[in-house]
């Protein structure tokens, strides 16, 4: 069963999320081309793909699938990028704090404690290359999809309403012995 | 192959430290590693001392990689410095312009220290 995506506590803090494409060019990536079971299916590979290389190059572990059942029912760390052009939305990627400072250390090579400071620049430019290596997957969308500076939460005390609209995409993968879990909601 | 002065410019202090660390991986003897977390900090950088090698991210607050190639084509400091794009953004009109504003390369992250040093190693021994 996918999980909900918005997060529960008593006193939320509401973020929303929104990505423009106005003044960008008409849509020309194979996107324009494909049905919306096809658009899901592809869009869902590449992000699997997009992920799994960026923790085998950038954290050096290789992830596996996840079950979606694993997942927190609430994650201590979100960040979170927009996208804008031919594909617009938000793609966030969600963890446990365990699993947040453990990649981490792992990108910057410490077995000790990594400030929190840099775990959450960690937890950004892990989404930033996530979305990066998503849209260098889909077929000219590398020049047609723009991305945002990420932004990271922490906490659990939130609600995340997207005003994409849309279809969502959700991965679940495996690192470790956690589930790591990154969801792409996508606009109209 | 000389001992070389780098400067690494990206808005994620991790990444930094990665691409640091993957230099000296590729073999490179670093005499020191200068840093800057935008476009604009690494202009001030170059006023005060000239570099060897540039390393830039393009998504960056303030000034972004590609706006800071091109107003280094001004700065004397840096003149004849190859500079290297290390990008999320690997569209072909973001290498496009970088490459048209002075860049020499690019390297799209995720990267692997392998790929720095095929793309730098030769720009340093030409």
């Amino acid at each position: 069963m996918e999980p909900d995506v918005d997060q529960q506590d008593s006193k939320p803090v509401h973020l929303i999320l929104s990505a423009q494409s106005s003044g960008h060019p008409p849509a020309t990536s194979r996107l324009a081309t494909l049905s919306r079971e096809q658009t899901r299916d592809e869009l869902t590979a590449a992000l699997n793909a997009g992920a799994r290389e960026t923790f085998e190059m950038m954290v050096g572990t290789s992830l596996t699938v996840g079950d979606f059942s694993g997942l927190p029912r609430v994650a201590d760390y979100t960040a979170m990028i927009g996208l804008a052009g031919d594909l617009c939305g938000v793609l966030s990627f969600r963890c446990t704090a365990e699993s947040a400072r453990r990649i981490a250390g792992l990108m910057l090579n410490s077995e000790g404690p990594v400030p929190e400071e840099s775990v959450q620049d960690a937890m950004g430019e892990i989404c930033n290359i996530v979305a990066g290596a998503f849209k260098a997957r889909v077929t000219g969308l590398a020049d047609q999809c723009m991305l945002s500076v990420p932004t990271v939460v922490t906490g659990k005390d939130y609600r995340l309403h997207s005003l994409a609209n849309g279809q969502r995409l959700q991965a679940a993968l495996g690192f470790e012995t956690a589930v790591l879990w990154i969801t792409l909601d996508l606009q109209g | 192959m000389s001992p070389v002065r780098v400067l690494i410019v990206d808005d994620s202090s991790v990444m930094r430290k990665i691409v640091d660390r993957s230099l000296r991986q590729a073999g490179l003897e670093l005499t020191e590693v200068l840093e800057a977390s935008n476009g604009a900090e690494a202009l001030a950088r170059l006023a005060e001392k000239r570099v060897d090698l540039i390393l830039s991210d393009i998504n960056m607050p303030t000034m972004d990689g590609l706006e800071m190639v091109r107003q280094l084509q001004t700065v004397e400091n840096a003149k004849g410095t190859p500079i290297i794009m290390i990008t999320t953004e690997a569209g072909e009109s973001h290498v496009v312009q970088a490459l048209a504003n002075g860049a020499r390369g690019y390297i799209r992250k995720p990267f692997t220290p392998d790929q720095i040093k095929e793309r730098i190693l030769p720009l340093l021994e030409g």
